[in-house]
């Protein structure tokens, strides 16, 4: 009878050693104890969770279904976002110039800018620009940000250099579509308004840090 | 050079010494310069300025790869005419030309403004390529790792069981003692009785001292208790080990989004989670933003990269021998790792755009020290109201701030003696916008 209780009083202490040693290590790779999980857990669908890790609302065929589904996507071609304004409702309309030389030469020669170039557009598109293009096309469009330097990507042609004169529509038409291997398309992080942005900040790139060309540029042109 | 999670702790030293060796070894090759130095520099000038965008000099890109084009093209026709004006050269006809054509259209090559001396400097360049060294690794790099610190206590209980061990050997030795003495001296041995019994009457005769042990013992029990209690669910922040799940592409952050001067890329971090300012989630790329750089990047730095690199291409139904989408894609099942449970709310957008906190204010420097994305901040509701405390609204040039500013100024001025101390100290936290009211977060 006292053995008994002694190894009862033995086993007792050992599972509570064990308890706290388990408590003390930890597997990475474990998301961990989740206790009350109809309060961790959202009934409606929310972003990026397993819901196979949720037997609470969901079942593991309904799990298997969504693991099998692209859930990270571009929307669906021809969707146009909607926007209260009606002006710049408009910019979301379709693009009109396809992906092809002949529609990046007719992008160059008649697309233009629905926006107006100001200085507000100007600084929005170089918070934009350090944030999307700075780390190939460099801090003042060089082509030599940290991915080419450091990383051995195909450098960009310069702004003040090769891509001194090219157009805003085709500056735009390669935010959109992207331009060879080396750049790809843009259009699904940036908005169109976002990307008229950014093209004026290259033009102001491209007019060596001013808002408009040098006369005398203008009169080489 | 950051390496890849994969490779554990154990490995690296071998890796290093091989890195090493291959690095000495391009290093002497780099060292075979050509043999007109000026012209070379030149040459490199001019075609990273002019051509590199879409040619490389060995492996083709957007255009052929430009190592042999001189031989190639010798008494096939006029090379400096095809490199100029690619186009109006095809119309005369040159089966060469015309040949190229086929294979790389439709894509146009735009006209080049170079001299002939010019391009011949570039093809001077690209006949005696040496490949850069690669950047020397950048010292400081072996962290320590933080596992050491928690596995004290371990060894303290390993200590104290020791020395029950050697006690308890030594009370035997010490009884035996005293039988032997008591048996030379004529006497009985001790009465038997259990080594519980004994310690019993032990204690009884040290009440005193026992009491103040027990004390001691429970009181650190409890709080021990206490402590580990507060760590239940949490995962990141200075107590705990960090959650740092193994994703099923293993994306170097470091390598990306790390200080350039550290021989990293410096992408910036929305870059790839664009949505972060925009939405409430900061959001996992979709595969045509890895492809946006990665239609060029088929090579990683190590054999390691590559394959994962190769991963993306399959995730995203891309064929690099054809250079061309297959239409098959594949779901990533990336891993989340930061679990916010659904009773709070956290928006990314207020505290991107609005807030305007760097993201490495909650997820540690993850630009600089996390070859895998970890739980940095603990995210228990003591740290976020903690933040919320501490941090001042940046009110100035913020436009979604412009109103309430107007409007405390306003009753300020008005004596609104509740609004006043909120302003005497030039300091607006967010708590004192309401960032510590219940349904802030929890609605």
């Amino acid at each position: 009878m006292l053995s008994t209780m002694r190894t009862a009083k033995t086993l007792a202490a050992l599972s509570v050693i064990a308890l706290l040693a388990a408590c003390g290590k930890s597997d990475p790779n474990s998301p961990g104890v989740e206790y009350m999980p109809d309060m961790y857990r959202s009934p409606a669908i929310e972003a990026y969770v397993d819901y196979g890790q949720d037997p609470y609302y969901h079942t593991e065929e309904k799990a298997r279904t969504q693991r099998d589904r692209v859930t990270a996507r571009k929307p669906v071609p021809g969707t146009i976002a909607f926007n209260e304004d009606a002006g710049m409702a408009m910019l979301n309309a379709p693009y009109p110039f396809p992906n092809t030389p002949e529609g990046y030469e007719a992008a160059g020669a008649e697309l233009k800018s629905p926006i107006a170039m100001t200085q507000a557009t100007v600084d929005n598109g170089k918070a934009i620009y350090e944030k999307f293009c700075m780390h190939c096309h460099g801090a003042t469009g060089q082509g030599d940000g940290p991915v080419v330097n450091n990383g051995k990507y195909p450098p960009p042609g310069a702004y003040n250099g090769p891509l001194k004169d090219l157009p805003e529509g085709k500056i735009f038409h390669s935010l959109h579509w992207g331009k060879n291997v080396a750049m790809g398309s843009h259009a699904s992080q940036l908005s169109k308004e976002e990307r008229w942005h950014v093209t004026h900040y290259v033009q102001f790139l491209q007019n060596g840090g001013k808002m408009t060309r040098e006369p005398e540029a203008q009169a080489a042109m | 050079m950051p390496l890849p999670a994969c490779l554990s702790r154990r490995s690296k030293g071998s890796i290093r010494s091989t890195l090493a060796l291959f690095l000495s070894l391009s290093l002497t090759a780099a060292h075979a310069q050509p043999a007109d130095a000026a012209q070379y520099a030149a040459g490199e000038k001019l075609f990273k300025g002019n051509c590199a965008s879409c040619h490389k000099v060995d492996t083709k890109m957007t255009g052929p790869a430009l190592k042999g084009a001189k031989a190639k093209w010798e008494g096939k026709g006029d090379l400096y005419a095809w490199v100029k004006n690619s186009q109006a050269y095809l119309k005369t006809g040159n089966e060469m030309a015309t040949a190229i054509w086929e294979e790389y259209k439709p894509v146009v090559m735009t006209p080049v403004s170079l001299t002939n001396e010019e391009i011949d400097a570039v093809f001077y360049f690209v006949e005696n390529y040496a490949p850069p060294a690669p950047p020397p690794p950048p010292p400081g790099e072996e962290t320590a790792s933080g596992d050491t610190g928690s596995n004290n206590w371990l060894w303290l209980l390993v200590l104290a069981l020791l020395f029950l061990v050697v006690g308890l050997s030594l009370s035997g030795v010490k009884r035996s003692l005293a039988n032997a003495v008591n048996e030379a001296e004529g006497k009985g041995p001790l009465p038997e009785s259990t080594r519980m019994q004994r310690f019993r009457a032990w204690a009884w005769d040290h009440k005193v001292f026992m009491s103040f042990v027990g004390l001691f013992l429970t009181v650190w029990v409890i709080l021990n208790l206490w402590d580990a209690a507060w760590v239940i669910g949490v995962y990141g922040g200075d107590e705990v080990p960090h959650y740092k799940p193994e994703q099923p592409i293993l994306f170097n952050h470091t390598l990306h989004a790390g200080k350039a001067d550290k021989g990293n890329l410096a992408i910036n971090c929305q870059y790839c989670h664009s949505s972060a300012e925009k939405s409430k989630h900061a959001g996992i790329p979709s595969t045509n933003v890895c492809m946006n750089c990665h239609k060029a990047v088929n090579a990683g730095r190590t054999e390691a990269g590559t394959k994962e690199i190769q991963k993306i291409y399959k995730h995203a139904g891309w064929d690099p021998e054809k250079g061309a989408y297959t239409g098959k894609e594949e779901p990533v099942r990336w891993v989340k790792v930061h679990n916010l449970p659904d009773h709070a709310y956290f928006n990314h957008a207020q505290h991107v755009a609005v807030g305007k906190i760097e993201c490495q204010t909650c997820h540690g420097p993850i630009d600089e020290q996390m070859d895998v994305a970890e739980q940095w901040s603990p995210l228990t509701m003591g740290w976020c109201i903690d933040c919320h405390n501490k941090t001042e609204v940046k009110m100035a040039g913020n436009g979604y701030y412009d109103e309430v500013m107007a409007r405390l100024n306003n009753d300020a001025k008005l004596g609104h003696e509740e609004l006043k101390k909120y302003l005497e100290d030039d300091k607006i936290s967010v708590k004192e916008l309401g960032g510590w009211e219940c349904a802030k977060c929890h609605y």
